[in-house]
């Protein structure tokens, strides 16, 4: 019987439901409650973002040799020129360990279409499929035929520049271990698989691998293969785990060798200190103060015009047929 | 002597169309199509009293000319029947159009080259091996399909390659793979009704014997044997039945079987006999064919409708009858008219068309500034492009010719971003929209269907959805034409009161109720009451001239009619009851009135009747009978009393009566009579005329001669029967005049009314007479006092040109004098069928249409089936106004078809007006909850849903679209392909599939109480273009929020494009779906689940993708969601994607509020009324 009742209501089309009406204090209550939460978020992630302490260093042009600005390609590509290159920065703020060193590299798309697709995963994974090269045109095959593990151009453009710090003569030793996803390591880049005929081209796009490592050891191809999302993005480099004080000097030790040069690229090293939300960007915190007030003036604005402009709820008098009696 | 009949087609050859398109499951299934022939020649009969003052001999100049000429709604329709086959049994029959079949004798019948099909039917539209390839043809009919495929294609161009094979052809896939399970399940239901059909057995004469056969394996030319109450396997020519003289009942019609054949045993006809009958054809009221004998004489005999029995009826009141199959299996009359629903396509679906148009502009613009814009990019980095690693534009390797990889120079490039762009913003056109609609009107379909308030007990007929595609424009009709008998009226006719001899007897005061007394006889539908003087004047009237004057009257009441009398046993012996059978509610009338006054129709066959004349028993032969028809608008007999005389009975409409009566006759009996038809009309009632005259033995023998010559002629058989007619019925001496009344449907007055408040304008278009008409339209309300009538009926062209300028400057008047609105003297438009003979002539439409749309009722009286066509026409191409038709008989298939929404009522009459439907009921009443309730809510919800899936789709490729800016132009996507595929088939299609069915934004009672609610349908208050662009500003300002919040975050930040698409899919999903929740109105669990569990299937979605390792994008949500800043990104994005429809949304609602917001506001405080007081519901509850 239950059944049967609830069938026609079902097919009548009479099931209890809940009818929500926006009336003024709903209206006024989701603003201030919007406001109420956004408001003290906002200043928090503002407060954590200004406790962010971030040191970037273009060094592109600057590690260029002062006679060769000119022709920077030049002086990229050629071998002989010795790429090593020192930075001195000096600390803003004191430093909480851990420091996240980063890279940075402006206008590089590696989100393009032709670089994005070049890659084949299932190679990556499993040392049987090496000759899966599928989707890595144009760094598929040596000229010779044979595959290049890992394949395709993403690898190839692998990230090749190296820092080391010193402050004074303390060496500042970057820990590069486990700057790359663990899930990466352990399912997306086999144990098994080693790098074969990599870099063997007449172009050379990047870094080499060594050979002996299996790829799910070669953190920085597994960080440099997740491609980023924009064409101004930062790549985890290692990490520091000294405190650094207001006004140390650190001395970077870099070798300049991968190739912006070409298309007008940026590089940067970025050191940066890191809070739940990440890193030092004022953003957020500032969405948040402004939706939440732009809420708080949404809710007073409002409750003014409710007291302005009062409605009777379901009055049958603004029924358009009661204002205009004859007016169909 | 048998009836011979060779009848006109009645039906106007729209009913014979052949729409090639698909039914429904619901209107398709076989059963409906068994019972559909329940019409039979009789109809024609019928038409004799109740249409017989259907339409001026003008008016039906009219009709053929306007058959002849093409009437724009007719020939519009598809019609793939040729023209021979389409006048059906008007022809005669000629060799080489005839079929010969060999009375039990099926191998000769059969023998090539007839080879005619057998009894298996079969209404599957695909089998199992074309089911495939035909679904696919049928479904590429569609030009978004082939959009959709044809980018698929694209996409597997390798330069062109966007997404993975896979993926790309996955939403078509998808969607049409849904429209295939739906169209197998609906064809796999049609297949098992039709095995259940031709399993079925059937008695069917082998080696001359009966022996049960399956229906499926009966052929044409057996003979098959039929026992009461058993369902007709095929149509058949009746050859002998229980009855001795050889009637037989079918459908509660009459059937005989012809002398000749009945005293034959069935088995010794073989060779001995052939029929030669038309080719099928749908005309289910028409059937010519010849008996031919071949024995020792060669004689033909004439058979008509009256002689076959068709498939699906069954027998009833007749204990067996044997027939000979004539039509098998598909070529069945049955199975011939089974063509499915009428194609229509809704009001919403056109103006959606031209949003799709819109949709695809800015597509084609957001292509081309992607197109454009890679070109610039292209050529700005000409140079840099060989070294960037993300380009590595030369091909090191493999040597094609410009040693470039994939790179074709700028221009190629800019076509293929541009192809490529197509690609991924593909959805912009939404896939799922199409197959979305389909479903919900389907379910919409199926909440019609079981509302209970448009079931109709006394019928037991359900509500019938014959067309799925126009659910919606129920909401949004401006005009409603209607038939009025049977559909305004019952159609059961009760006979009201006589003028016999010029001397009324209509006084109330004399009516006093009928004697049972000492009756032996008793009509089933008796008369409530008689007139006393009348029965006083029958009595002892003995041999005064009234007195014998009374007597003609009723003795032609009962011989003048084509009705069956059946004798049923009573409770009690003495008495018995009689159930007049016949296809005409008049004739039932009349001659149960005669019943009533003492002249009972006791037994008819097809020689003789007997009648008990005052309580004695006489034998009236039947010497012929003419049947009715449209030209002489009367029906005749001619009578042998037991008296030797020959009297010639005639009755029909009065203008047709009254040019054929004696000119010599007392004329002030004929004024007299006029005078009362006049009065009888005012007050409602159906007038019929009854003349008589005695035939003397050279003109009767004159008579014989010409009739029996013509009913066997085998070339136009026809025309010579009517002319034979027409030349006996003449100087007639007229015997009076009946008034019949034919009552108003239950709340017809009501539903008018509720019509009239809801802005619908309600137009009768009646074959009454004007007075008829116009009291008709008092009783139910359509007129009122207050109105001012407009009448126009002129019988020349040059007074009706000037009746039409007279009424519109009397418009223009009125409209001066009342400027302001609330002094309007509300108009009433009466129009007869001759005066728009005339306007349609002689293109004074526009002036008409002035009238007409100036007036509040429209009322046409005396007009032919076409000219109801005509007139939904006027309306329909010089407005925008929905039009809305309904009516119940094979007279108003043609208006039917024409008006954008057709109504059938399933009542008496057939079922003609049904198979030409849209939708079908049983009271015209219905219409009101129909519109003002479903209707409305259907729109309201199939409008919304359309915007809908416009912005979801929109906000998707806008958000696609902002990062194609950032990634060269080079159309990558961060959100990941399978989530883009998916996104319009799986992750947003439930929740609004579910709204459109569920959601109703008011309640039936409040729609009910105010019908001007009504009008947000009819002012298009829930689809328009203003409210398209509102969609569209909020989705690119949603894609904004979507897009550039979390980009702004995330700006010189680790993040991957993998975990930003993933931000990016949830983000939009959530948005969309809140967006569709904030509209909402009324939440049941069902919305709840479907819209929450959507949010959750998506999340689920993209974790299932990210745990896919061989996927770039491998577990990239489970790391992001790990992140604070992913939630505090997401709360944000959706807060500011909402504000501004939440702001719009307590603007409009609060400050501009509509009358359906006002409506809301009042049932939710009426509900909480209810709540804190239940007595009082209770009580409103039992007024309603």
């Amino acid at each position: 019987m239950g059944g049967d009742e609830s069938y026609s209501k079902f097919t009548q089309q009479e099931l209890p439901a809940c009818k929500p009406i926006l009336t003024p204090k709903w209206v006024v209550s989701v603003f201030f409650l919007v406001g109420i939460i956004f408001v003290p978020v906002g200043v928090v992630s503002l407060l954590a973002a200004r406790d962010v302490v971030e040191i970037v260093d273009r060094y592109d042009d600057a590690c260029v040799p002062a006679n060769m600005t000119d022709n920077k390609l030049a002086y990229i590509q050629n071998p002989n020129i010795s790429k090593d290159c020192t930075r001195t920065l000096t600390i803003t703020e004191d430093m909480k360990q851990p420091i996240f060193v980063y890279y940075q590299l402006d206008n590089f798309y590696q989100n393009h279409r032709r670089y994005v697709k070049s890659r084949n995963d299932g190679q990556l994974r499993d040392a049987a499929k090496a000759n899966q090269t599928s989707a890595c045109e144009p760094e598929k095959t040596t000229a010779d035929g044979k595959p290049i593990v890992p394949c395709g151009l993403i690898a190839w453009s692998l990230f090749n520049d190296t820092y080391s710090f010193t402050r004074g003569n303390e060496n500042l030793t970057v820990d590069k271990k486990d700057i790359s996803w663990k899930s990466d390591r352990e399912h997306k880049f086999g144990k098994n698989v080693y790098p074969s005929n990599f870099q063997n081209g007449l172009l050379k796009g990047g870094g080499t691998l060594d050979p002996a490592i299996p790829l799910s050891e070669q953190e920085d191809l597994i960080v440099w293969m997740r491609t980023a999302a924009l064409p101004t993005f930062r790549k985890l480099y290692g990490r520091i785990y000294v405190d650094l004080k207001k006004n140390d000097t650190i001395t970077v030790r870099l070798s300049n060798n991968y190739n912006t040069y070409n298309f007008g690229g940026k590089k940067k090293l970025v050191l940066s200190t890191a809070t739940w939300l990440g890193g030092k960007n004022d953003f957020l915190g500032f969405a948040y103060v402004i939706v939440g007030g732009l809420c708080f003036f949404l809710a007073f604005a409002f409750t003014l015009l409710y007291f302005i402009k009062p409605r009777k709820l379901g009055d049958h008098n603004y029924l358009s047929w009661n204002r205009h009696p004859a007016g169909r | 002597m048998d009836v011979p009949a060779k009848l006109p087609d009645p039906v106007p050859s729209p009913i014979l169309r052949h729409s090639p398109s698909s039914g429904s499951a619901m209107s398709r299934s076989l059963r409906s199509v068994v019972d559909m022939p329940s019409v039979t020649f009789a109809a024609d009969m019928r038409s004799d009293s109740t249409r017989g003052a259907e339409s001026t001999a003008s008016s039906f100049e009219s009709f053929r000319r306007a058959g002849s000429r093409p009437v724009p709604g007719v020939a519009r329709l598809p019609t793939r029947r040729s023209a021979s086959e389409r006048a059906g049994s008007q022809r005669d029959l000629r060799d080489e159009d005839a079929r010969f079949v060999y009375i039990n004798d099926a191998a000769r019948t059969n023998a090539p080259p007839a080879r005619f099909p057998d009894n298996s039917v079969r209404t599957t539209k695909y089998s199992v091996l074309t089911f495939i390839p035909r679904n696919l043809y049928e479904q590429f009919h569609r030009v978004a399909y082939v959009y959709f495929l044809i980018l698929a294609a694209l996409n597997q161009v390798p330069q062109l390659g966007v997404f993975s094979p896979v993926a790309s052809v996955l939403p078509l896939a998808f969607v049409l793979g849904v429209t295939a399970v739906k169209d197998a399940y609906e064809d796999w239901r049609r297949h098992r009704s039709d095995k259940n059909e031709n399993n079925r057995t059937a008695s069917v004469m082998v080696d001359g014997v009966f022996r049960p056969k399956p229906w499926s394996d009966i052929h044409v030319g057996e003979l098959v044997r039929v026992v009461a109450n058993e369902t007709l396997p095929c149509d058949m020519v009746l050859v002998s039945t229980s009855d001795p003289t050889g009637v037989a009942y079918s459908n509660l019609k009459t059937r005989y079987a012809k002398q000749e054949t009945l005293t034959t045993p069935p088995e010794q006809l073989a060779g001995a006999a052939v029929i030669r009958c038309e080719r099928p054809n749908r005309n289910i009221y028409g059937f010519t064919a010849n008996l031919e004998l071949e024995g020792g004489e060669s004689r033909r005999i004439p058979l008509g409708p009256s002689n076959i029995v068709l498939r699906g009826c069954e027998l009833k009141n007749t204990a067996w009858a044997v027939g000979v199959v004539v039509y098998a299996g598909r070529e069945t009359k049955a199975m011939l008219n089974n063509a499915g629903a009428p194609s229509k396509r809704s009001r919403l679906e056109t103006q959606m068309n031209r949003e799709t148009l819109f949709l695809s502009a800015i597509l084609v613009a957001l292509c081309s500034v992607v197109a454009a814009l890679s070109g610039v990019w292209l050529r700005n980095h000409e140079h840099d492009l060989e070294l960037a690693q993300f380009f590595h534009k030369k091909d090191y390797v493999s040597d094609d010719g410009n040693g470039n990889y994939n790179y074709y120079g700028i221009a190629a490039q800019i076509v293929f971003a541009f192809l490529m762009a197509v690609i991924v913003f593909q959805i912009m056109i939404p896939i799922s929209l199409y197959i979305s609609m389909e479903l919900v009107r389907l379910g919409q379909a199926y909440f019609m269907i079981r509302d209970t308030n448009l079931y109709d007990a006394s019928s037991d007929t359900r509500f019938q959805c014959r067309s799925l595609n126009i659910n919606e424009d129920l909401g949004q009709v401006r005009c409603v034409f209607s038939d009025k008998t049977g559909t305004l009226t019952q159609n059961k006719m009760e006979f009201r009161c006589a003028s016999i001899e010029g001397v009324d007897y209509s006084d109330i005061a004399r009516q006093q109720p009928v004697g049972e007394g000492d009756r032996i006889w008793v009509p089933k539908k008796m008369p409530v009451s008689v007139d006393r003087e009348i029965v006083e004047l029958l009595r002892n009237g003995g041999e005064t001239e009234q007195g014998r004057h009374a007597r003609e009257f009723f003795l032609a009441l009962a011989t003048c009619n084509t009705i069956v009398p059946l004798i049923l046993d009573g409770p009690d012996p003495k008495r018995k009851i009689i159930d007049y059978q016949g296809e005409s509610p008049d004739e039932q009338a009349l001659v149960s009135a005669a019943a009533a006054y003492g002249f009972v129709l006791v037994e008819r066959t097809s020689g003789h009747i007997v009648i008990d004349v005052l309580g004695e028993k006489q034998r009236f032969d039947v010497l012929g009978l003419h049947e009715f028809d449209s030209d002489r608008k009367r029906m005749s007999v001619i009578i042998g009393c037991p008296d030797k005389t020959v009297k010639l009975f005639v009755k029909g409409a009065d203008n047709s009566m009254f040019g054929v009566i004696d000119k010599t006759m007392n004329p002030d009996v004929v004024r007299a009579t006029e005078k009362h038809l006049h009065a009888y009309s005012s007050l409602g009632l159906r007038t019929l005329v009854i003349g008589m005259r005695e035939l003397s033995q050279e003109e009767f023998q004159e008579w014989q001669m010409a009739y029996e010559k013509a009913s066997t002629a085998l070339l136009g058989r026809g025309g010579l029967l009517r002319g034979v007619a027409a030349n006996i019925e003449r100087n007639l001496r007229l015997l009076g005049a009946s008034g019949i009344e034919d009552k108003l449907q239950d709340g017809v007055p009501e539903a008018i009314e509720k019509l009239r408040q809801a802005g619908i304008k309600v137009w009768v278009l009646t074959g009454d007479k004007q007075e008829t008409a116009i009291s008709i339209g008092f009783s139910c309300k359509l007129l009122t006092r207050e109105m001012t009538q407009i009448v126009i009926n002129s019988n020349s062209r040059d007074s009706c040109r000037k009746s039409l300028d007279d009424a519109i400057s009397m418009v223009n008047k009125l409209r001066s004098l009342s400027t302001d609105s609330q002094a309007r003297v509300p108009l009433a438009l009466v129009i007869d069928g001759n005066s728009l003979v005339y306007i349609f002539d002689t293109d004074h439409e526009d002036k008409l249409f002035e009238v007409a749309i100036a007036c509040d009722v429209v009322l046409c009286c005396r007009v032919a089936p076409l000219q109801k066509a005509g007139i939904v026409d006027l309306i329909k191409k010089r407005t925008s106004d929905m039009t809305l038709a309904i009516g119940d008989g094979a007279n108003d298939v043609s208006m039917i078809q024409m008006a954008d929404v057709g109504i059938g009522i399933s009542g008496q009459e057939g079922r003609q007006a049904v198979m030409a439907s849209d939708f079908a009921m049983g009271q015209f009443r219905f219409l009101v909850p129909l519109l003002l309730v479903h209707g409305h809510w259907n729109y309201q919800r199939m409008g919304y849903m359309i915007l809908y899936n416009f912005y979801r789709n929109a906000t998707f490729v806008f958000v696609l679209f902002w990062y194609v800016l950032h990634t060269g132009f080079t159309l990558t996507t961060a959100i990941t392909e399978w989530s883009s595929v998916l996104y319009s088939v799986i992750y947003t299609a439930v929740p609004t599939i579910v709204v459109a069915i569920l959601d109703k934004d008011l309640g039936r009672r409040t729609l009910l109480k105010y019908p001007q609610l009504y009008g947000a349908g009819q002012r298009e208050e829930s689809y328009n273009l203003r409210l398209f662009i509102f969609f569209m500003i909020d989705s690119i300002w949603q894609s904004l929020a979507v897009f550039f919040i979390p980009y702004l975050a995330y700006r010189k930040s680790t993040i991957d494009s993998a975990s930003l698409g993933d931000l990016w899919t949830l983000a939009v999903v959530i948005l969309v779906n809140i967006h569709l929740a904030m509209d909402v109105i009324r939440w049941n669990w069902i919305t709840h689940a479907a819209i929450w569990g959507s949010i959750v299937a998506t999340l689920i979605c993209v974790m299932v993708i990210d745990s896919i390792p061989i996927l770039p994008g491998f577990w990239a949500i489970y790391k992001v969601m790990g992140t604070g800043l992913f939630w505090a990104l997401l709360l944000a994005v959706i807060v500011v994607g909402m504000v501004p429809h939440f702001v719009a949304k307590a603007i409009r609602e609060h400050f501009l509020p509509n009358d359906i917001q006002i409506a809301r506001e009042m049932e939710k405080s009426q509900d909480s009324h209810d709540v804190t007081h239940p007595e009082v519901q209770m009580n409103t509850m039992a007024r309603a």
